[in-house]
């Protein structure tokens, strides 16, 4: 090398290596999760929704881009994650949505619920479930109409019908159609992505073993829920049919798997992502329990967003090499200072009233 | 019990044990900086011009806090300067032309079998010859050792060697098994304990076995093997992994009575005691891409960077980073020239490939941070206040508790500079407690200047 001293030599702080699993790699794999609830949607619903889902993104896709661009900020459509939001969205909208329908969403979605705060990372607010708020508020017809599945065809008479656990928040039973392995297969009514626990339960595995999520927020989530309604359970039905209803027929997989864990509006601190799951599965309960509808996961999993920094703040790991008796001694040390100048000030008002007793007495002499 | 740590990641390891050990001929110059521990700066001891001999002590400084430098090479001293230290400063240097006839110094017998049993001529020696920690940190071990008798109950040996790229320790083990031990013994008396931990990453299974196989219990020596992790080899997470202590925040190992010396520096007092022979070379593992294949080179102290790549077959890509030990907390060097000191372990020539910086990195509050801070540190949130430059709350956050192991950074999805940020904080933080210091002092001695006046 006899120019070596033309080379210019880069200088940067540890560490000088990187992992591979990049913000593109992460919501790549999130895609990949939702293959098998995807594939499940065609087997049931047929191809259409797969037009959903492409819409959704291209949408979603398209919305990010021309904000950046219109914004003059950096393209940030290469780390994929306008592509899950798109998917996402989708997969929580009905088999049988118009077309222009998802646009709208993943417009709300993409520009007012992740770029207006700053883009990936600042949205508060998980951007599909909030685009699917937006929806069902606004045409609650369109997303109330649920397609019978391929499975149920011929037991069922029309085209559409309820979903198991609208049927039965109406009716009060189950209708005899559905069994639990059913349910868990994914032959039954609801939105395209939700229907089959299982395939959601491999997706969410993958995500685990891949460490894009933690076990902390699904587990605690879907344990939350399947311990209350297994406590509480409904008259009707025996505790542990009522728990499994509850975890199996609603959106309940998708959400604890793919929603509740979205990143930038669920809490990063370990013991915060457990409370946030027992949240969510609180208010889902609370909801199927007295709110005004038979599904409650959107609505739960938005609430304990907005709580998300909260719980990140009040939740701080402890300190390296300071165990429970050092905090214990150093509270107790505080607490004795705080006494020790309580009884200086008691002392001080003490002799001030006696100062002012003094002067009184003094004056009355006069 | 599976001994190890909580957090942590799992880079590339890029380790070749397989590689054996070779020789990296002398330089025909070799450059000694005055200044390859963390102390008082040494001072020459010889003047240009002078001949010295291999393993000549050139430089010293009586502080307690120092460790001599010795000659690597025979030959004429032919320059005192300033030259580019691997740190980066130009540091105090002693030139020395090589005359290829490695003409040993006797000056530093062997100890007798009686001195090998008494701690303090064990610690004479240690520091006689220049023996500090080279893990990398490059502390005076004689200091350390001391300064841990009567406090310390459990001595740690760190064989974790959990850098990626690094295999002098595992080749250490390797090719003196029974010499090492022999160190190992040699500190165990010196800290005046009875037993001695050895822990070694499992990747290292070979060298596990050879030296069980030894028979360590005979030296006062238990072998840990220890799960395979970075930064297995810290020193607060060995000390965690093989007694489940933790250090104090701020504090040093010796708080909870342990020391941790390297495997290397235990080899180094081995060759000190029992061979009379001070720290004038190590094993040095040359890699990165811009090198064919990785090397494992027993190199003299004082090598320029240029020499060694050149005998380590040149550069095959250019090179755009200098990394002086391993990939992880190993910093970079700016010039060539620079040779190797004590503390290296490694020099590391990485091209773009090794490069993953990204342009605005953006977070994605992915929380990957937190669950690898191996100091149960929140990073996110340090970064956050980093942002928007509130020191303040970066202490609250126990920013001083981070020893810039790098794996939040590594970990990063979205490629923050998570380690710059807070290494730069905590030199800042520094700076402000001095400046703060200072001027309380300066107002206390006007306070009193005013008083006297009265």
């Amino acid at each position: 090398m006899e120019n070596k001293e033309r080379i210019v030599l880069d200088v940067a702080f540890q560490p000088q290596v990187r992992t591979n699993n990049d913000t593109r790699r992460i919501m790549l794999d999130v895609l990949i999760a939702l293959l098998p609830a995807l594939a499940v949607a065609v087997w049931q619903f047929g191809a259409y929704p797969l037009a959903v889902v492409a819409i959704s993104v291209a949408s979603a896709v398209f919305f990010e881009w021309a904000y950046r661009k219109l914004m003059k900020k950096t393209n940030t459509i290469g780390d994929l994650s306008a592509c899950v939001t798109g998917v996402l969205l989708a997969c929580t909208l009905p088999p049988t949505t118009p077309l222009w329908v998802p646009v709208i969403g993943s417009f709300f979605a993409i520009v007012v619920v992740k770029q207006l705060y700053g883009g990936i990372g600042k949205n508060f607010l998980n951007p599909a479930l909030a685009g699917r708020a937006f929806l069902l508020a606004s045409y609650a017809l369109i997303m109330g109409r649920y397609m019978v599945p391929n499975s149920l065809k011929g037991v069922v008479d029309g085209v559409t019908m309820a979903t198991p656990l609208a049927e039965m928040y109406d009716t009060g039973v189950m209708p005899a159609y559905y069994s639990f392995g059913s349910m868990f297969i994914g032959k039954i009514p609801g939105c395209i992505g939700e229907i089959s626990a299982l395939a959601l339960l491999i997706g969410g595995i993958y995500l685990i073993v891949r460490k894009v999520i933690s076990w902390r927020i699904p587990v605690s989530y879907i344990g939350t829920v399947a311990l209350l309604t297994l406590i509480f359970g409904r008259e009707g039905f025996s505790n542990v049919d009522w728990m499994l209803y509850n975890i199996l027929a609603g959106g309940l997989m998708l959400g604890a798997f793919f929603m509740a864990t979205d990143y930038a509006s669920s809490p990063v601190t370990l013991n915060g992502q457990l409370l946030y799951g027992v949240g969510c599965g609180a208010i889902t309960v609370l909801i199927r329990y007295f709110g005004g509808f038979p599904e409650g996961v959107s609505y739960a999993i938005l609430i304990m967003n907005l709580c998300a920094w909260a719980i990140d703040k009040a939740f701080h790991r402890h300190q390296f090499g300071v165990s429970k008796e050092d905090i214990a001694a150093e509270k107790a040390q505080k607490k004795a200072e705080k006494n020790a100048v309580k009884a200086q000030k008691a002392a001080e008002t003490a002799a001030m009233k006696a100062e002012w007793a003094e002067k009184a007495a003094k004056e009355a002499k006069r | 019990m599976s001994h190890t740590f909580k957090g942590g990641v799992h880079p590339d390891y890029m380790k070749a044990p397989e590689v054996p050990m070779t020789v990296i001929a002398p330089p025909p110059q070799v450059i000694i900086p005055l200044i390859q521990h963390i102390g008082a700066p040494c001072k020459p001891l010889v003047e240009v011009g002078d001949y010295v001999k291999m393993g000549q002590k050139i430089g010293e400084n009586p502080a307690p806090v120092s460790a001599p430098v010795h000659a690597s090479v025979s030959g004429r001293v032919v320059a005192i300067e300033p030259r580019p230290h691997p740190l980066g400063d130009m540091i105090m240097s002693i030139v020395i032309e090589n005359d290829y006839k490695d003409t040993p110094c006797e000056d530093m017998a062997p100890l007798t079998p009686e001195q090998l049993k008494n701690p303090d001529a064990i610690l004479e020696r240690i520091r006689e010859a220049g023996v500090v920690g080279m893990g990398g940190a490059m502390f005076p071990t004689a200091f350390k050792i001391r300064g841990g008798i009567g406090k310390v109950d459990k001595l740690i040996i760190n064989g974790a060697e959990c850098e990626p790229y690094l295999n002098g320790d595992h080749l250490t083990m390797l090719n003196y098994p029974e010499q090492l031990l022999k160190g190992i013994e040699l500190v165990r008396i010196a800290s005046c304990v009875d037993k001695a931990y050895y822990g070694i990453e499992k990747n290292k299974q070979d060298a596990i076995n050879l030296l069980n196989s030894l028979n360590p219990a005979k030296y006062g020596i238990e072998i840990v093997p220890e799960e395979v992790k970075y930064p297995q080899g810290g020193e607060k997470m060995q000390v965690k992994a093989v007694t489940g202590r933790e250090v104090k925040p701020g504090g040093l190992p010796s708080g909870v009575g342990c020391n941790v010396v390297s495997t290397r520096t235990s080899y180094a007092i081995y060759q000190a005691c029992y061979e009379g022979k001070p720290v004038i070379d190590r094993i040095v593992t040359v890699g990165g891409s811009a090198i064919q294949a990785p090397v494992n080179g027993l190199t003299r102290i004082g090598t320029p960077f240029d020499y060694l790549a050149e005998q380590c077959g040149g550069f095959v890509k250019t090179p755009r980073k200098i990394v002086l030990g391993g990939p992880m907390m190993g910093i970079c060097a700016t010039n060539f020239a620079a040779p190797t000191v004590k503390g290296t372990a490694g020099v590391l020539f990485f091209t773009e490939e090794e490069d993953k910086h990204v342009e605005k990195p953006t977070c994605i509050r992915c929380g990957k941070c937190i669950t690898v801070c191996p100091m149960n540190l929140e990073p996110v949130f340090m970064y956050m206040y980093y942002h928007n430059a509130d020191y303040k709350m970066m202490e609250k956050y126990h920013i001083t508790d981070c020893f810039e192991c790098g794996s939040c950074s590594y970990n990063c999805p979205a490629r923050m500079p998570l380690t710059h940020a807070f290494k730069t904080t905590k030199v800042m933080l520094q700076v402000e407690k001095a400046k703060a210091q200072a001027a309380a002092e300066k107002a206390k001695a006007e306070a009193e200047a005013k008083e006297a006046q009265k």
